[in-house]
């Protein structure tokens, strides 16, 4: 049975699709597809594989990478934040990979395109402090209204509750 | 319980002593759930719980138990403190579930205050993750007790131990 | 009172539904106009606590992110873990851990059962099938030993064994389960009132549920074929596969009715599994800290695709658990379709796509 051969198939039609885009690429296992693209290309890659019906956005990761990691001062923290958008088909998992750093953390919303990121969209800016332009509802979704802005849970540079505590005084 | 708290709770089981069907409000401070399930599984055939005299209905005003779980998450707080203001007196209040404890397992995350007992006094609880009906029941049947009897339920250590059979015989 | 717009709040305490949420309803006289969501009341920081937490400690935290479907988020785990460890748990473990998954989903789908008809009022139905219910708890505190939270996953394998006697007690059980399973579904196709709730009601198109990213029996039931059971096997579901249950209709009935028809086929392979259990150990070794590198885990949980991202920088911690819950991807298509029906439609709309509020919220 020739398996192996249809399901790299289904990776490399998503690749095809999206090739003018693509920075960089990596096969983390046999079945992901890691693919780099600049912020700029998010729209057009996300639109290019909506209209070639590959896939379906099923999360969106954010993962935060300091340049130096806590407990260091947690004040004019440099750094990237990456967001990963996940897309499945069958058994298969492209990944777009875009950065952006701290002092520039924005990125355009893919709702237009794709309406149920919108949720994925408000976590991601919460607890990364990504601003999303256009997203059609920039209100919050899990952090509570008392929540103090400015902290972003997910981040290395928070610890945990103390810090909310204080940051509430 | 220390004194102060004893004598308090007692009081307000003093002037109950006569009251045979209590109104319970379930609230869920952020649990995951299956201390609620259970809950809810205690008022299905099987364990029935209203034939003890206690119904579970929907508004704080007209309650007198109010059954809590989950750890007390940030957004939760001042909606249990509303309810438990909105409650007449004399009201008790029954946590289920270590998370109510404790916090549980999410002790320490960030959006967890550890325990319903930081926000609001507590007059019962039931352990366990999740504790069973059964277990549910009987701290529900404890607490009925007390308020016909007029006194304070009594702890688990006094209570008889039951013998565990071992593969060399009981103990 | 045409032109005028009230906004109703809906929870976070509310009597219908036994989890706490917001949503605001916009409506113009009894039609609904649009519909937001607010989630939060039962946020804990799961994914900021994993961080904080040994590999073994998650496994534990990640079954509470809900009571329902607990296997399956610890199972998520426990898989991740393992494809980053390099390893594979044993023929044996996976097809225990199969049952147990297929055993949850039984519960899940007859405690929704009872939780949808509450909604819509049929009281007796809630307690039938939650009486029901109680046999799929007992079996599953018969292997497991909690009825709730049952903790069968360990980092490499299963904790428990299934016996011979426990399987005879099984298969009696399903039986049970299966004529009570076509009882409800006789029910829901034939039940006048019923149907007066369910049919033609909370209308959705394939391709509407497809661009609102909808999974599991949600999407099933408007003709989307995901389940990721048969798309991509995990646990034994390779050598015992389950067959895909689809419905065309896109209503709120076809979402009963693909539940239901879920359940035989869960039954049907717990029985396949029990008559043909793969022998071997049960846990293979772990090392305690987890080589780096980065891996996609994906199960269908009850109410549809669970997805976990998890990153190990190479310690006894993980550097990022990333926790998608079937609920959250499921909420779309209610917002979508809740304009243009009745306010009393809604709570059974949101019952439709059967919601979690503490998978939701993590």
């Amino acid at each position: 049975m020739n398996q192996e051969g249809t399901q790299d198939a289904l990776l490399k039609q998503a690749l095809d699709v999206i090739r003018p885009w693509v920075k960089e690429e990596h096969n983390p296992q046999p079945n992901r597809l890691d693919v780099v693209i600049g912020r700029e290309d998010l729209l057009a890659v996300v639109e290019a594989l909506k209209n070639a019906r590959w896939g379906y956005l099923s999360a969106i990761t954010g993962l935060d990478r300091p340049s130096t990691p806590p407990p260091e001062s947690v004040e004019n923290q440099e750094g990237t934040i990456e967001v990963l958008y996940h897309f499945c088909e069958k058994d298969k998992v492209l990944t777009l990979r875009v950065s952006v750093p701290y002092n520039d953390a924005s990125l355009p919303s893919i709702c237009n395109i794709l309406p149920s990121a919108t949720l994925f969209e408000r976590e991601l800016s919460e607890m990364f402090g990504i601003s999303i332009i256009g997203t059609p509802d920039p209100s919050r979704l899990l952090l509570p209204d008392s929540w103090p802005s400015g902290v972003y849970p997910l981040r290395k540079s928070f610890s945990g509750f103390s810090e909310v505590t204080e940051a509430q005084k | 319980m220390s004194e102060k708290k004893e004598s308090r709770f007692l009081d307000k089981i003093r002037t109950w002593a006569r009251v045979n069907s209590p109104w319970a409000l379930h609230y869920n401070s952020g649990s995951c759930n299956g201390c609620d399930i259970e809950i809810l599984a205690t008022l299905t055939p099987r364990y029935d719980v209203e034939r003890f005299g206690i119904k579970l209905q929907g508004s704080p005003r007209h309650a007198d138990v109010l059954i809590c779980t989950g750890p007390v998450t940030l957004q939760s707080r001042d909606r249990l403190l509303r309810i438990y203001e909105q409650m007449p007196e004399p009201k008790f209040v029954v946590v289920v579930g270590s998370c109510g404890i404790s916090g549980g397992v999410f002790q320490g995350c960030y959006n967890v205050l550890g325990g319903i007992e930081k926000v609001i006094p507590v007059d019962m609880y039931i352990p366990g993750c999740p504790p069973k009906p059964e277990a549910i029941i009987f701290g529900i049947v404890q607490l009925l007790e007390a308020l016909k009897t007029g006194r304070k339920p009594d702890s688990m250590a006094s209570l008889p131990q039951p013998a565990f059979e071992t593969a060399g015989g009981t103990q | 009172m045409s032109g005028e717009r009230f906004v109703i709040p809906i929870g976070p305490q509310h009597p219908a539904l036994k989890e706490p949420s917001h949503f605001e309803i916009f409506v113009d006289g009894e039609q609904v106009t649009g519909a937001t969501l607010r989630l939060g009341y039962v946020h804990r920081g799961i994914e900021k606590g994993a961080e904080q937490r040994t590999w073994t400690q998650n496994l534990y935290l990640m079954e509470r992110i809900c009571g329902i479907c607990s296997h399956v988020h610890a199972l998520a785990f426990a898989q991740g873990v393992e494809a980053l460890a390099g390893v594979q748990a044993p023929p044996r473990a996976r097809a225990i851990r199969q049952v147990i998954a297929e055993l949850e989903r039984l519960h899940s789908h007859l405690l929704w059962l009872g939780v949808a008809a509450h909604e819509a009022g049929f009281d007796a139905l809630f307690m039938y099938s939650w009486r029901d219910r109680e046999v799929v708890m007992d079996l599953l505190e018969l292997v497991s030993g909690n009825r709730v939270n049952y903790s069968a996953n360990l980092l490499g394998g299963v904790k428990f064994d299934i016996t011979a006697e426990q399987k005879v007690r099984i298969l009696d059980g399903l039986n049970f389960i299966e004529e009570r399973v076509h009882y409800y579904l006789g029910v829901v196709n034939t039940d006048e009132t019923f149907l007066g709730r369910t049919r033609g009601v909370g209308l959705l198109s394939r391709e509407e549920a497809e661009r609102l990213g909808a999974v599991g029996p949600t999407a099933r039931a408007s003709g989307v074929t995901r389940d990721v059971r048969v798309d991509a096997p995990y646990a034994a579901y390779s050598e015992f596969p389950v067959k895909m249950v689809v419905s065309q209709q896109g209503d709120l009935q076809a979402r009963f009715v693909v539940r239901l028809d879920e359940c035989f086929e869960s039954i049907r392979v717990i029985r396949e599994i029990l008559n043909n259990m793969p022998e071997s150990e049960l846990v293979v070794r772990m090392p305690r800290r987890i080589p780096a590198g980065e891996v996609v885990s994906r199960v269908e949980a009850p109410r549809g695709e669970l997805f976990y991202f998890i990153v190990s920088g190479g310690g006894d911690k993980p550097e990022r658990v990333k926790v998608r819950t079937p609920s959250l991807a499921n909420w779309g298509t209610v917002l979508a379709t809740a304009p243009g029906h009745k306010l009393a439609d809604i709570p059974m709309l949101v019952a439709g796509i059967d919601p979690c509020f503490s998978c939701n919220d993590r």
